[in-house]
């Protein structure tokens, strides 16, 4: 088992490197640098003015020589500074991040219990009409992007409470209840969509192992239902469930943007698109870095769960 | 033949909106101090230096912690010469036939860190913006460089008299430093910190900037206009999706919004809300056609009108522009602006005519020029990847389809924007300009002199330069106008950066809102804000 995570650290670290390097060069791939963002907002180009500019934030060097320099200082912790606030890359990441975990923690957790129940119940009354019920539910919450949900939403409050969560942040250690209640609503249209693709994953993995003989046998003993579906079903119908979650949670601390936006909440996804656009690039690298490394270890994590979930799976033996 | 619908109900319509626009402008009404107004400014400002900035975003956010030696009078809807006031100069005089301008400056003014402000700070700033050999600061981009390019010298003799020297006369000069753009820095205060924080003499201080979050600031006690201003602070908050900032100001969470803001965002907002009252106003905002004149076939001045005549300006009018603009010249049509061409002459410049008749005239020119069924004229479109753009390139393109020029539309990121417009990289491309203040100067020299780095056509003409330095230093303001409409007319006939129209302003606010007031003819120099009160 040590073994074997230690060869995935060795592999996730590799990846890592290998997605510096692509995000480094796409950037730079991009038309147009900081210095074209800056004059951008001064209305004009002053070609020596930019030369200038280039030479004093260092990208005027060759691409190779400017990732050296970068990974250099990340190895050593310096993350840089943002080219537009001209402040510590942490300084301006760090606050941000809270925004978008607590973000993704509650849609996550309301689409987990949302979905897993509903997409056992779906499997367990296969061709009822609660199924059917559950399933077109689920299917709208494919159907509806969570961001359109959630503009809908603000929309139908303001109209009929002439009410919407607040447009500036709260923090929970501020007002923990105020802090909820405006996480409330984007978690609520982030979580659905979520909760129907688990549902639906929930369902046809249930669906598969109620057709297994040890649950025939669990029914034939003359268990109770909940029993044989949570106990035994479930437990062995949860890897795919598990992996989903494992996935949606690295989606949503990356792929937020739009519902960042429409409830103006000040989190990564939002604040990655803006750097992009400014050509922000210690903002961008260091961003996209830690979106990886969620993925990464959210995928470790996933992994080593199988074997507690799952017994027969032994990791690092032939 | 194409038909139009009738302007009357638009015209109705504005008349509607402009009625509630009283209760906010001028009110009767002894102004409550106190309360926090909250408002959403256009995006978030680079940077709290409005030296090195060109957008409103800037203006509108850094403004309340600054001031200008004068500004325009905030009251007063038309800005000119006349209305500009005293802020931190007591007085001011022109003297040697307008070649020295001398200001006569406050004693009781305190920076926000306390430092008395003296003359030391004005030269100090107007150097570093002159780019002067000797200045003590360097700014990192300097926008406004060309504004001052007249000043010889300027001289503090003591700590509350500043002199600035001109090699020529320019009254122009006043104008620009009653700009938002002309604020004055303390000379003790790093440039670099203007990034994030800001250290003013104005009416309100910094309480906090979170980049991209919000910017706020608190009421400054030792303000030095006794009474002002009014609110205990203003919290600027950025919302950048359009739909959440109508909800946000329907649900009172903003108190008013409306920085660039279409008709129907303001009509939508009060819908969901009626008690909004709803201002409408001029900007001195245009949308212009840049034609590169570096390229062929537009050298050719026929390809140029053909393009001008084609584009109907009245279809542009309810068209993208839903019917919130005026049409004029180079400069800001009458009554709004002060310097635009008169009414009647606006009324014959290209595309402002029978659109049957423009366009087969159009045809006529192309035809003349080499261009027929058989031999459209192609070239790309290129303008800014957002929508206030692309809704007028795309109607453009509908347009000179008409005509048999098959135009393709392109989108330009808008990060890459005004380096593409400045290497002339496009053929041709519809912009907008917003001008900082309306004034002659201004206006031309920055977008049509040779060589300017915001000429973005590379229009270039001698004669043309020659009469804008004349006007410059005409000190009659009669004759100056005269001047200045010629310099129009032939602009115009020349297709220099043919002008669709001049595009309006819409502010929704609440009721309790008063003093928050608009300039028809710049939307730049009206964001000190320290007049505004809340009727709570």
């Amino acid at each position: 088992m040590k073994i074997y995570i230690f060869k995935r650290l060795i592999i996730a670290g590799v990846t890592l490197l290998g997605m510096s390097m692509l995000i480094f060069v796409l950037m730079r791939l991009a038309p147009g640098n900081i210095t074209d963002i800056i004059f951008e907002s001064a209305g004009y180009v002053d070609e020596a003015d930019r030369h200038r500019l280039e030479a004093e934030l260092g990208i005027d060097k060759p691409v190779a020589v400017q990732y050296m320099v970068w990974l250099g200082n990340f190895v050593r912790g310096d993350l840089g500074k943002s080219y537009r606030y001209e402040l510590p890359a942490w300084e301006v990441i760090k606050p941000r991040l809270p925004v978008t975990l607590e973000l993704a923690v509650l849609a996550l957790g309301f689409s987990v219990l949302l979905g897993v129940p509903t997409g056992v119940m779906s499997a367990t009354r296969r061709g009822h009409p609660v199924d059917y019920v559950l399933r077109v539910f689920s299917l709208a919450g494919l159907s509806m992007p969570s961001f359109w949900l959630g503009m809908i939403v603000i929309l139908l409050l303001v109209r009929s409470l002439g009410w919407i969560p607040s447009m500036t942040y709260v923090s929970p250690f501020e007002n923990l209840g105020a802090n909820l209640f405006q996480f409330l609503l984007p978690a609520l249209a982030v979580g659905y969509r979520s909760s129907a693709l688990i549902m639906r994953i929930t369902r046809s993995a249930m669906l598969e192992v109620l057709r297994e003989d040890y649950i025939r046998t669990a029914w034939a003993k003359g268990q109770r239902e909940t029993q044989v579906v949570w106990r035994h079903a479930f437990k062995n119908a949860s890897l795919p469930v598990i992996t989903l979650i494992g996935i949606e949670f690295a989606f949503l601390i990356g792929g937020l943007i739009v519902t960042e936006t429409v409830f103006n909440l000040p989190g990564v996804a939002r604040y990655l698109v803006d750097a992009i656009q400014g050509r922000d690039y210690p903002i961008v690298q260091n961003l996209a870095m830690l979106i990886a490394v969620v993925v990464v270890t959210a995928n470790l994590i996933v992994d080593l769960l199988y074997t507690w979930l799952d017994p027969r799976i032994k990791y690092g033996q032939a | 033949m194409i038909r139009f619908r009738p302007l009357w109900p638009l015209a109705a319509v504005m008349a509607l909106i402009a009625v509630p626009l009283l209760p906010l402008a001028a009110t009767s009404q002894a102004p409550k101090p106190g309360g926090v107004l909250v408002t959403s400014p256009l995006s978030a400002t680079p940077s709290l230096s409005p030296h090195e900035e060109s957008t409103i975003a800037t203006v509108q956010q850094a403004s309340p912690c600054f001031n200008n030696l004068v500004y325009y009078d905030p009251t007063k809807k038309q800005e000119s010469v006349d209305t500009i006031i005293p802020e931190l100069a007591e007085k001011w005089s022109w003297q040697d036939g307008h070649r020295n301008l001398v200001f006569l400056l406050r004693r009781d003014v305190k920076w926000h860190d306390g430092k008395p402000f003296t003359s030391a700070d004005v030269k100090y700033t107007f150097d570093m913006v002159r780019a002067a050999p000797d200045a003590k600061g360097r700014l990192k981009v300097n926008p406004r460089k060309l504004w001052y390019e007249n000043i010889e010298a300027i001289e503090a003799p003591d700590p509350y008299t500043v002199v600035f020297r001109l090699k020529k006369p320019q009254p122009a000069l006043l104008p620009m430093l009653a700009s938002g753009y002309s604020p004055v820095y303390p000379a003790h205060v790093p440039l670099a910190e203007f990034k994030n924080k800001c250290i003013g003499t104005g009416p309100f201080k910094l309480k906090e900037n979170k980049p991209g979050e919000y910017v706020e600031y608190v009421k400054n006690p030792d303000y030095f206009v006794k009474g002002r201003p009014y609110l205990d602070g203003i919290k600027f908050v950025i919302i950048r999706d359009r739909s959440t900032q109508i909800a946000a100001v329907q649900s009172g969470q903003l108190d008013v919004a409306g920085s660039g803001w279409n008709r129907t965002n303001a009509e939508d907002a009060k819908k969901g809300a009626p008690k909004l009252v709803v201002m409408e106003a001029d900007s001195n905002v245009n949308d212009n056609v840049l034609i590169n004149f570096k390229k062929a076939p537009f050298s050719d001045r026929r390809v140029r009108r053909a393009i001008d005549l084609a584009l109907d300006r009245k279809g542009y009018l309810v068209g993208p522009r839903q019917g919130a603009a005026t049409f004029g010249g180079a400069l800001l049509p009458k009554p709004a602006g002060v310097w635009g061409l008169p009414t009647a002459e606006v009324a014959k410049l290209p595309g402002m005519g029978d659109p049957t008749k423009q366009k087969a005239e159009a045809r006529k020119l192309l035809a003349e020029a080499g261009f027929g069924p058989s031999n459209p004229l192609k070239f790309t479109l290129s303008t800014r990847a957002l929508s206030i753009y692309v809704d007028t390139a795309s109607w453009m393109v509908d347009q000179l389809q008409q005509v048999g020029i098959e135009a393709t539309l392109e989108q330009i990121e808008t990060g890459v924007w005004h380096p593409k417009m400045t290497r002339l990289e496009y053929q041709v491309a519809l912009n907008l300009t917003g001008v900082g203040i309306d004034d002659p100067d201004a206006q031309l020299f920055e977008n049509y002199r040779c060589g300017s780095q915001r000429n973005f056509s590379g229009y270039c003409s001698e004669e043309i330069d020659r009469l804008m330095v004349e006007q410059s230093q005409t000190l009659d303001r009669a004759k100056r106008l005269a001047l200045v409409n010629e310099i129009d007319r032939k602009l115009q006939a020349d297709g220099a950066r043919p002008i669709l129209g001049w595009g309006k302003q819409h502010w929704v606010a609440w009721p309790h809102v008063k003093g928050w007031a608009l300039h028809e003819n710049s939307i730049y120099n009206v964001s000190r804000r320290q007049d505004v009160w809340l009727d709570k």
